[in-house]
């Protein structure tokens, strides 16, 4: 899976809130997009999405191109999206049963990643007897069990409290390294990006400020002082 | 061992609570009961000192006998099943007919274009003020009650649907699409789950409307019904009658209202909010 973002540009009430994206991202990568509120991050992903069209420029998947929503694009949202009439197992069998998958095997499926995520206690719960991390995680499993090719998760742990979020990034890596999604992770939080990403890309002002790489071994330490180091070289496009 | 205990304590507190409730819903029955005595005790005075007259404001006990007799000569049986048959099928139909125009409404927008103005200026129209123009096209038989009592319950249940399909969470739809469901998929699973509380909130809105809508109905050419016991006891001055009618239609709407109530239970057991689940009693 190749996603290609080419000088994507898109207007909001005649303001330019992108101006020229250019990315390539390969199979298996882990992106973090970086940047403040306002930067243009939750709106690239939503192109990316097919939710929203560009107003110039292509994206592409696999050469063909993005015009609408589709399962190889799973998303996760920060507002995590569950539908509440859906116990936590049916909110997971969602994909696979729209996708055709007869319902017994959805289950069986939706269990499955139940169990990735480490809920089974909670099959049969609703979402909103659920704690925002658990409820994320459902997020994360409802969008895996989809099958998509690319995982586009944006600010997904923007809501959570400081222990639960640490946690969920995790997490995340652990089940990226099981499942190898490639992931578009949204985020203005710079350890989180360095703590995740196989390369950062830093937004602001609707364009793409800069890139960098981490090749730091997992899991990652954010007391390591080559942390501290790539934090900081990213800290210097913000304070600017 | 501490386990145990922690659990014992759970379902100690947990039973604890049952009964609390328990007691509450019987406590529910005293203000009535206290109103049922009063009401007693004061047309009991009146009978012996005549302030106003007292065949007007006769006390439940005689009410209660009347209906018993009403009962047994078969009339409240005849009037509530007559009443009942035409309340359902008008109301089932007007439910049906509100939820189907909504659903359409909100899925085709030629349909909204075309229909929706349309509804809006006959809507506002009070159903009531239409019933002699129903009985002079459809006569006096069934049909002009059930059309009534179907209109009267159509609008509230469509423009509550239609609110509903509205506000369907944008990003419930965003998800659906990115899963791969299909539009077919997404309304079933997702638009009409999510606007199924609008739907039952038009229905309670439209249950009060049909009652009044039944009743004047009946009051207006009728040979059954708890409405026709209400006109023929005013035409014959049985005054006892006309409470009998008057307690029986509030309490099949009561539990008509109750009814509804059960079903959304039901179906909405995904649903918390309100007070009840904000703080603890």
């Amino acid at each position: 899976m190749t996603l290609i973002v080419e000088n994507v540009k898109k207007f909001y009430n005649d303001h330019l809130v992108l101006k020229g994206i250019n990315l390539t991202v390969q199979p298996h990568e882990f992106i973090c997009v970086l940047g403040s509120s306002g930067g243009g991050k939750s709106t690239l992903l939503n192109l990316i999405a097919g939710f929203i069209k560009p107003d110039e420029g292509v994206i592409k998947v696999n050469g063909s191109f993005v015009t609408k929503p589709s399962k190889e694009r799973g998303v996760v949202f920060q507002d995590h999206a569950l539908y509440p009439w859906f116990t936590v197992l049916e909110n997971i069998a969602f994909g696979p049963i729209v996708q055709g998958m007869p319902k017994k095997k959805a289950l069986e499926k939706a269990l499955r990643y139940i169990e990735l995520i480490g809920l089974s206690d909670y099959a049969n719960h609703y979402p909103e007897q659920l704690s925002g991390g658990m409820k994320q995680r459902v997020g994360i499993a409802r969008a895996l069990a989809g099958e998509p090719e690319i995982l586009l998760m944006d600010e997904p742990f923007g809501a959570l409290d400081m222990f639960t979020r640490e946690n969920m990034r995790t997490e995340l890596i652990r089940i990226w390294k099981e499942v190898k999604p490639t992931i578009i992770f949204i985020t203005h939080d710079l350890a989180e990006a360095v703590y995740l990403a196989d390369r950062v890309i830093v937004m602001k002002n609707g364009m793409i400020a800069t890139e960098l790489e981490i090749h730091l071994p997992r899991p990652r330490n954010y007391r390591d002082p080559e942390f501290s180091i790539l934090m900081e070289n990213l800290e210097e496009h913000f304070v600017s | 061992m501490k386990n145990m205990a922690a659990r014992q304590e759970a379902v100690s507190v947990y039973t604890k609570k049952v009964g609390k409730v328990r007691n509450k819903k019987y406590l529910h029955a005293i203000p009535i009961i206290a109103f049922f005595v009063l009401w007693e005790v004061i047309t009991r005075l009146n009978i012996n000192f005549s302030i106003v007259n007292p065949v007007f404001f006769p006390p439940p006990s005689l009410i209660f006998l009347n209906g018993v007799e009403l009962f047994h000569s078969g009339l409240i049986i005849d009037s509530i099943v007559s009443s009942t048959i035409r309340i359902v099928i008008g109301f089932a139909i007007g439910v049906l007919l509100g939820v189907i125009a909504a659903l359409l409404i909100g899925r085709v927008e030629k349909i909204e274009f075309w229909f929706m103005p349309v509804f809006n200026m006959i809507g506002p129209i009070p159903a009531l003020a239409l019933l002699p123009l129903f009985i002079i096209w459809f006569g006096i038989g069934e049909i002009p009650k059930i059309i009534l009592i179907a209109w009267t319950t159509f609008f509230p249940v469509m423009t509550n649907t239609i609110d509903g399909i509205k506000s369907v969470h944008s990003s419930y739809i965003r998800s659906a699409l990115s899963l791969g469901a299909n539009d077919r998929q997404i309304f079933k699973k997702i638009i009409i789950p999510s606007t199924l509380p609008n739907i039952f909130t038009g229905c309670q809105i439209s249950l009060g409307l049909a009652f009044s809508a039944l009743v004047v109905s009946e009051m207006m050419g009728a040979k059954s019904g708890l409405g026709y016991i209400i006109v023929d006891a005013r035409n014959y001055m049985k005054i006892l009658n006309m409470y009998v009618a008057i307690i029986l239609i509030g309490i099949e709407y009561s539990l008509f209202s109750l009814l509804l109530k059960v079903i959304e239970k039901k179906l909405l057991k995904w649903r918390t909010g309100g007070f009840e689940n904000a703080v603890e009693k």
